[in-house]
């Protein structure tokens, strides 16, 4: 039963959703502004609203004065890692604890993993800290990708989502003498291609907009990631200079708003698939 | 055949002769907080002068992000067991980087003679010398002062040339200034537990016990006695005229001073060169203000200074670029481009005569201003700076009890007496670390 | 749902949990028990000396004007961030579940702030409210006449990071509660319709209450949010201040622990993080039940 609305209802709708949009837009909007500025149209009051024809220099000058490809170079580094390494744990784990017959201390497992999301890093961090000290860690890749691979996320939701898949599957793999590896390989994981992409594509801006861990165990410039870049911009003890920190930030922004854009549609299903309990 | 091998052997003799300056370069890492402008300064000038100078010694300058970040990765990395040549460290860090066990003094790196060490200026090697021994090698070093905006001086009725000079002064100009509307605030000061300390050194008077720490471990705070109280009480009747606009904790006050919302700024000569750009208009600088009735004593120093790290050992090479590094730095040529650069002091006196003679300060008055006011004055315990465990914890408690006396939380007793009682358990439990 | 399809392999299972387990006991599990190991001492900034101190790191935190007032300010600023971010998303959702013609690309629009990171938030936010010249400097100073300075005063600093970090969880939210609406059958809202309810009273009465969990979820999110995340945001615009006033646990931690170097006091903190944050946990697994959660 479709109901017919009227016009300016319609309207109505599509003024209020613009609004809305302007409201989670506009920020960003004035960042692309002054980042198009030069250094004296920041300062003009009131706020001049016309871009300027610096976005470039600008671009060039952030880039430069932090070394912004290696910190863009190392964040897509350690964030792909970290994603992939995430799913590939996430799914051998729950495919464990979905597909085999009950092993002994399987729930003790599920649970440890499961812990993760009780110790988030803050709880942990000067400790883990001193154990990437310990193993000489600090100031390398591994601090940066390794203590991130398990991810209780992952585990339950692909766990969740095996639970839906048909038992006629595995059965009929087991009937055609098919190790669980290749159910696993040549089935479960072209089937679970939605929650795949969504898990990429949470993890990947996860990992890239994280910001403590990497500030804390970095400390060469080489080895930092985009997101202490934004601070490097920033960290001057003379006027801020907004319009360079700006066009870095734009640069930082967009990797995961792409990859966002790019899986949306799965990101969507899966967390309305999800709904479907 | 003779010319093949004439050949080869010409190849060998070449390999071997691109290789030995290779092999024999010593690479020296210095790690440092110095941004902005004074980035380019240490790395295009300093540095590379160096590094063109000696082409056997390479200076490998890393910025390490603020002061307090510098640190931790220092410590950090001395953890690790690879700590960098040199590390700066604010002064504050003085008293951790003396207990660390982990320094080379630099009178141990510097062969005698090497450097001529009654060319510095005696504050600043008074700062840093501790058992008779000079700890770490002067660099920045900066000292606080009264900067004032000419302008709005003159659209008070003020003579644009005549920075308050006591507290009465501050009080009086304050006023005409906010009546007139040339500016909404009269003063605001960055640093503010580094003003605290100011105020007892510029009085001749003591901040902790054991003579501020140089005798033996300070383990008591002595400011919250009789003349804390006075000081703090002024700079809230200050805030309570809507006088003093308090300007949160470092550097973020130079805002609202070169913005005109505020006439005038104590603040570290550091700023002198970026404020003189920034601002647009005229600024003039002063001596810290005076407080009526109490001794003179003498500004303290600030900054930082460059300590050598043991690491596992360094070799004599290691040793003889890092002195080498040194007297460069020192030199009067060095030390007056670092200066104007900057607003550090220029640390020599050569390097002041340099700048005198080329008439530097005549045409930059205010970067002299701080340079006269270090000169001006007994040299004493209380004079040469406070030295205390966890400084950068107690800073901040000091940070806060002021803050909470300005807000009117506390008054300035309690708050003073309380920030002391915290104090002292801090100073208690770092000295327990150090047995 | 039973599963007799299921593989005989006996050591099969132990090997492909084996990589989670390990990184887990070693990277998670292990440094939380050294911090809780950490928190009993007094280490020397160097690490060469360590204090046995019993439970005095905490007898300092409770008793710590510092730390009291840190606290008090997390829960004030969680609180805010919650409440605001979660109406103003809720409405959104709302104005995203009407049939529309494009309203694929609204939702879009919509959601992209959650690929933003907190440090991206702030700076951007710091910018609008920047003092001289900001944006929204110029229209409050239009319509109150005050004159914000989010550098000078810790409330301006408080409302800037506020909005900053509700902005930010904009996308998050509207995603889940939009999912949530969408999973309502709408059997039920024409049922509620056709016993004349008007649309407030349909929200109320029966979107609403279908919705709580999902609610409950998203508070639990956007506490956690709240308390651990906002770090970025912080370090690049205020840095704790002005004057202590936006430094919340997790700052005044990473300022103890990293700044201060007190490895044992600040261990203690983290401690006292952790009952926080396994409140929070036990009670989204108790209430929200078996929900798959992005963190």
């Amino acid at each position: 039963m479709t109901v017919r609305i009227s016009t300016s209802r319609v309207l109505g709708r599509h003024g209020l959703l613009l609004l809305c949009v302007a409201v989670t837009c506009f920020p960003v909007l004035y960042a692309l502004l002054v980042s198009t500025f030069d250094f004296q149209q920041i300062f003009i009051y009131p706020p001049r609203l016309i871009p300027g024809t610096s976005l470039l220099e600008n671009v060039r000058l952030a880039w430069t004065k932090v070394g912004l490809g290696r910190l863009l170079a190392n964040s897509f580094l350690i964030s792909i890692s970290v994603a992939l390494g995430k799913i590939v744990l996430a799914i051998l784990a729950a495919f464990a604890f979905t597909y085999f017959r009950d092993f002994p201390g399987k729930n003790i497992l599920f649970v440890v993993i499961l812990i993760t999301h009780m110790l988030p890093l803050p709880v942990r961090i000067v400790s883990t800290f001193q154990l990437m000290d310990n193993l000489g860690w600090v100031n390398t890749y591994y601090a940066l990708t390794i203590p991130f691979f398990a991810s209780a996320t992952g585990t339950l939701l692909f766990r969740q989502f095996f639970l839906t898949v048909p038992q006629s599957l595995s059965d009929a793999a087991r009937i055609d003498g098919a190790g669980p590896m290749r159910f696993l390989t040549r089935i479960l994981v072209p089937l679970s291609y939605n929650n795949l992409m969504a898990l990429f594509m949470v993890e990947f801006v996860y990992m890239w907009n994280e910001y403590l861990w990497p500030l804390i165990v970095t400390t060469s410039n080489e080895m930092r990631v985009a997101q202490i870049g934004i601070k490097m911009l920033v960290a001057t003890d003379a006027q801020a200079e907004w319009n360079v920190i700006m066009a870095g930030v734009i640069l930082v922004m967009l990797p995961p708003l792409l990859i966002l854009l790019l899986f949306q549609n799965h990101f969507m299903r899966t967390v309305t698939f999800g709904q479907e309990k | 055949m003779s010319r093949r091998w004439k050949v080869l052997g010409a190849a060998l003799v070449t390999i071997l002769m691109l290789s030995s300056p290779v092999a024999a370069q010593v690479k020296i890492k210095l790690w440092h907080a110095m941004g902005g402008a004074r980035y380019d300064a240490i790395t295009k000038e300093i540095s590379a002068g160096f590094n063109k100078l000696h082409p056997d010694y390479v200076i490998e300058p890393l910025f390490s992000g603020s002061y307090a970040e510098t640190v931790t990765k220092g410590i950090a990395a001395i953890r690790a067991g690879d700590p960098p040549h040199i590390l700066q460290v604010y002064e504050v860090g003085t008293q951790t980087m003396l207990d660390s066990g982990e320094i080379i003094p630099v009178t141990d790196v510097v062969k005698p003679g090497e450097i001529k060490w009654e060319d510095y200026f005696a504050p600043i090697m008074n700062y840093y010398t501790v058992g008779g021994k000079l700890s770490s090698m002067p660099f920045n070093s900066s000292t606080a002062i009264l900067y004032y905006n000419k302008d709005a001086f003159k659209k008070a009725g003020l003579d644009p040339e005549k920075p308050p000079a006591t507290y009465k002064d501050v009080e009086e100009m304050g006023r005409k200034i906010l009546a007139s509307g040339a500016a909404r605030g009269a003063i605001t000061f960055g640093w503010p537990a580094w003003m605290f300390e100011q105020a007892f050194a510029y009085h001749n008077q003591l901040y902790a016990n054991n003579e501020n720490g140089r005798k033996g471990r300070a383990t008591q705070i002595l400011f919250n006695g009789p003349f804390g109280v006075e000081v703090l009480t002024r700079w809230k009747k200050w805030a309570d005229e809507k006088l003093l606009m308090y300007g949160g904790r470092e550097y973020a006050p130079n805002k609202a001073f070169l913005s005109g919302e505020v006439a005038m700024l104590l603040q570290s000569t550091s700023q002198v060169t970026t404020i003189e750009k920034a601002a647009k208009f005229a600024v003039g600088t002063g001596f810290l203000p005076h407080l009526e009735g109490k001794p003179q004593g003498k500004s303290v120093i600030g900054g930082a200074s460059l300590w050598v790290l043991k690491g596992k050992g360094r070799s004599p090479q290691e040793l003889d670029a890092i002195a080498k590094f040194f007297k460069y730095v020192g030199q009067a040529e060095q030390s007056a481009k670092w200066h104007q650069d900057t607003g550090y002091f220029p640390a020599t006196h050569s390097s002041e005569k340099l700048l005198r003679d080329e008439g530097w300060f005549k045409k930059n008055p205010n970067h002299e201003t701080a340079f006269k006011q270090i000169q001006a004055g007994p040299d004493t315990p209380a004079t040469r700076g406070v030295l205390l465990g966890n400084f950068v914890q107690i800073r901040n408690i000091t940070d806060s009890a002021l803050e909470k006396t300005f807000s009117g939380r506390l008054g300035p007793q309690v708050a003073l007496d309380e920030a002391a009682q915290e104090i002292n358990k801090v100073l208690e439990e770092y000295g327990r670390l150090q047995k | 749902m039973a599963m007799e399809g299921r593989f005989p392999n006996r050591t099969l299972p132990y090997l492909l949990v084996l990589p989670s387990i390990v990184i887990v006991a070693v990277f998670l599990i292990l440094p939380s028990l050294q911090a809780l190991y950490l928190s009993l001492f007094e280490v020397s900034p160097f690490g060469t000396r360590a204090i046995f101190v019993g439970l005095n790191n905490f007898r300092e935190i409770l008793t710590s004007d510092d730390y009291r007032f840190s606290l008090r300010l997390s829960v004030l600023f969680a609180i805010a961030v919650v409440v605001l971010s979660m109406s103003v998303s809720l409405g959104m959702a709302v104005l995203a579940n009407k049939p529309l013609r494009g309203i694929g690309l609204y939702r879009t629009f919509l959601l992209w702030p959650y690929a933003l990171s907190p440090a991206v938030a702030g700076i951007v936010w710091a910018l609008l409210f920047e003092p001289s010249s900001g944006l929204m400097t110029y229209l409050i100073r239009l319509t109150t006449d005050r004159s914000p300075n989010w550098m000078m005063d810790a409330n301006y600093a408080l409302l800037v990071i506020i909005l900053a970090a509700a902005w930010k969880m904009l996308g998050f939210n509207i995603v889940f509660f939009l999912a949530g609406l969408q999973s309502i059958p709408g059997e039920m809202i024409e049922a509620a319709q056709v016993d004349g309810a008007s649309p407030r009273q349909t929200f109320w009465r029966v979107v609403f209450p279908i919705l709580s969990p999902m609610t409950f979820f998203l508070f639990i999110m956007n506490s956690l949010y709240a308390f651990f995340e906002v770090f970025g945001l912080i370090d690049v615009m205020t840095q704790g201040g002005p004057g202590g006033g936006t430094e919340v646990l997790i700052y005044k931690l990473y300022q103890d622990g990293f700044i201060s170097i007190r490895w044992g006091y600040a261990s203690a903190q983290s401690i006292v993080l952790f009952i926080l944050v396994s409140t929070l946990t036990l009670l989204q697994f108790r209430y929200a039940g078996r929900r798959v959660f992005y963190a």
